[in-house]
């Protein structure tokens, strides 16, 4: 039995972030993930098997076999789904989690978010609250993440939006056509844009190249090393104390506790051997659904509910985000192959909307792969097959130009991640079981700004728009949140106003689970400004 | 995999859901590679609804005209591709024909417009025509 310092569970943006802070504190540092190591090239650029497009599987973990989940649909049916299915709520798993294959885009919350309950009052059925911190406290986290870790932004627009000390680092990636002509169209509008802030290097940072452009950003890993994470930042620093031992392919099964003390965990190896390991402190960093998954199964004579679960909280109010967009077909080509592609973003829908509870972000959207065109982006009524199909493909690609975004999710206590009571992984853990849905209330945020979009587009001179109006459904993904939220109250909080969990003074949460309510925003820069500060916190408290 | 038959008839069926033009069509664009390595991989569990489909179209063919769904000219195989995908049959089928012609309409896509690394898209055909450029 091996002893550290400190074990944090999973190495995406949040346990990356605490790793590399604990390490250079003088803390040893077991980290342990279940996926593996991802050079780039272990991350192809298959277009049916990525992030984006699970058409037949994926291009990180968890592997398709042998990792289920269990998902209660609207009707109450239940199945039984693998990784890259449609609402499995999958993120990427190996080191760098999600962070790995993403996007990057680097948004702070806004103040008002942190306040979403005095500001709009609670709906009925909502778990509505404010968080127990304020801007004010995350703020100087959101800075260090943006230095240390990396963004590229505009600090002027910026700090017109949020109260900021510092610029970024890096001026914004590259504008492309598309991101020109839908500024003109806001211009028309006088919806004020500003430049997306991404954790991409718009010229050499840390190290590392600037962002050359290319067409396979979001869903898959950087050829030149520019988009930034933890794992190419603070993990790495953390590495390089010789202070953190990463340990990958590994399944925690639980959290172990003597007398009701948290004292380390037990894990399943690459070899599938069951290994335990003992730390003064647990942080447990395995995303929103996984984390909350592994507290429920942590169960003891002092915690016959799980970890955290005295009041039933663990797993209640699973946020991700919804995405309401729309396509237009533009009277002139808007795609000119400079990547990422997301450049543009609005942000004044996220609060001040007449009889709405928030908002949303929309920004223009990234690179499409044409097969990702093809099955999402057509026209309704266009035949999927014969010349005219092909027509409009060679015709159109070019010329289509896309905005979507994210829409604050107003929480729902129903909405859940509970461990379903037969099917078992493949190491014999009871695995996660998804149900119910967000309130109603962010249906009606997300169809006004779906209607946004429409109007964005058009403003910008398309001449034909479609999408897909939003419904009531359960989220999660990419962006899951919520699970183990912060509070002062226990009864109605799983983690205190440190991410560390109630009535634990050695067990922190450094993921999504944390987030009261998760924005009008992509979550990761407040993921990893959490993790800075809970990590800090673990030192200071030492 | 399939027999001689059902690939000639398979052929037919994908120059129609992606028609030569100026660019190829799907079969020389590489589909049928793409469907190869498919229906021994992740279209495994599909290939008997193709075997079925591809030989219930050619008794609709020669049912409805006397001749092979193969030596029908286009516009006659694309009414009757219409037929099929409304699942109008004059004939009976042991699948679902609409099921079935939605799966090779999806499956010529993915052939066509995917990564060549799938075994399709030959030479990044789909991409030169669409303005896809790779760089970096």
């Amino acid at each position: 039995m091996s002893t550290y310092d400190v074990i944090v569970v999973g190495a995406g943006a949040g346990g990356g972030v605490a790793a590399g802070v604990l390490a250079e504190a003088g803390k040893t540092v077991l980290l342990i993930e279940r996926g593996r190591e991802l050079a780039f090239d272990d991350v192809p650029r298959d277009h049916l098997r990525n992030h984006r497009y699970s058409r037949y599987g994926h291009n990180t973990g968890p592997s398709l076999e042998g990792n289920p989940r269990v998902v209660v649909d609207r009707d109450g049916h239940e199945h039984t789904l693998r990784p890259h299915e449609d609402a499995y709520q999958n993120n990427a798993t190996g080191v760098g989690g999600g962070a790995r294959v993403y996007g990057a885009q680097a948004w702070r919350y806004l103040p008002t978010d942190f306040e979403m309950a005095s500001t709009y009052g609670v709906p009925a059925g909502s778990s509505l609250a404010d968080w127990p911190i304020g801007y004010a406290d995350v703020a100087p986290y959101y800075e260090r993440a943006e230095w240390e870790i990396g963004v590229s932004g505009d600090s002027v627009g910026s700090a017109e939006r949020w109260p900021r000390d510092r610029d970024y680092p890096m001026p914004p990636v590259q504008l492309n056509r598309q991101g020109a002509l839908m500024r003109r169209g806001a211009d028309a509008l006088g919806w004020p844009t500003l430049a997306v802030p991404l954790l991409i290097n718009s010229t050499p940072y840390g190290g590392r190249p600037a962002c050359i452009h290319c067409q396979h950003c979001i869903g898959f890993a950087c050829p030149v090393d520019a988009k930034n994470d933890s794992q190419n930042t603070l993990l790495a620093r953390g590495r390089a104390t010789g202070r953190v031992e990463v340990v990958t392919e590994a399944m925690v099964e639980q959290v172990d506790t003597v007398g009701g003390r948290v004292v380390g965990v037990t894990y399943f190896d690459r070899d599938d051997e069951r290994q335990t390991a003992r730390a003064e402190v647990v942080v447990l960093a395995a995303g929103a659904i996984e984390t909350a998954r592994l507290m429920l199964n942590s169960r003891s004579p002092e915690h016959p509910q799980g970890l955290g679960n005295a009041h039933d909280q663990v797993g209640r109010n699973l946020q991700g985000h919804y995405y309401p967009g729309a396509v237009g077909l533009m009277s002139e080509p808007v795609h000119d192959g400079i990547g990422p592609g997301v450049t543009t973003a609005i942000t004044q829908f996220n609060h001040g909307n007449a009889d709405l509870i928030g908002g949303g972000m929309i920004a223009d959207e990234f690179v499409v792969l044409p097969i990702i065109f093809w099955a999402r982006n057509l026209p309704p009524d266009l035949p999927r097959w014969g010349a005219e199909a092909k027509r409009f493909m060679r015709d159109n690609y070019t010329r289509v130009a896309r905005v979507m975004g994210p829409v604050q999710e107003i929480p729902s206590p129903n909405a859940r991640v509970t461990l379903d009571p037969k099917v078992r992984d493949r190491w014999g853990i009871p695995v996660v079981r998804l149900s119910g849905a967000t309130h109603p209330e962010t249906v009606r945020t997300a169809a006004f700004m779906y209607a946004r979009a429409g109007e964005w587009l058009a403003a910008s001179g398309a001449q034909r728009i479609w999408g897909s109006p939003p419904r009531l459904k359960l989220s999660g993904g990419q962006h899951q949140a919520g699970t183990a939220r912060m509070g002062d109250d226990p009864a109605s909080s799983v983690t205190d106003r440190w991410s560390r969990v109630h009535g634990h003074d050695n067990l922190y949460v450094a993921d999504g689970s944390v987030h009261v309510t998760n924005g009008g925003f992509n979550p990761v820069l407040t993921i990893m400004a959490l993790a800075f500060r809970a990590a800090e916190h673990i030192v200071r408290e030492w | 995999m399939l027999t001689e038959p059902q690939r000639a008839t398979l052929r037919a069926l994908i120059d129609r859901l992606i028609p030569a033009d100026d660019y190829p069509g799907g079969w020389d664009a590489g589909v049928g590679d793409y469907l190869e390595r498919q229906f021994a991989g992740d279209l495994s569990d599909v290939l008997d609804l193709y075997r079925s489909g591809l030989d219930a179209l050619e008794v609709e063919a020669r049912a409805k005209a006397g001749i092979s769904f193969s030596e029908l000219a286009p516009a006659a195989q694309d009414e009757l591709l219409r037929r099929v995908e409304l699942g109008e049959m004059a004939t009976d089928w042991p699948v679902d024909p609409a099921a079935f012609f939605r799966a090779a309409a999806e499956h010529a896509a993915e052939g066509f417009y995917g990564d060549p690394g799938n075994g399709g898209n030959r030479d990044e055909v789909s991409w030169r025509m669409i303005g896809f450029e790779v760089t970096g």
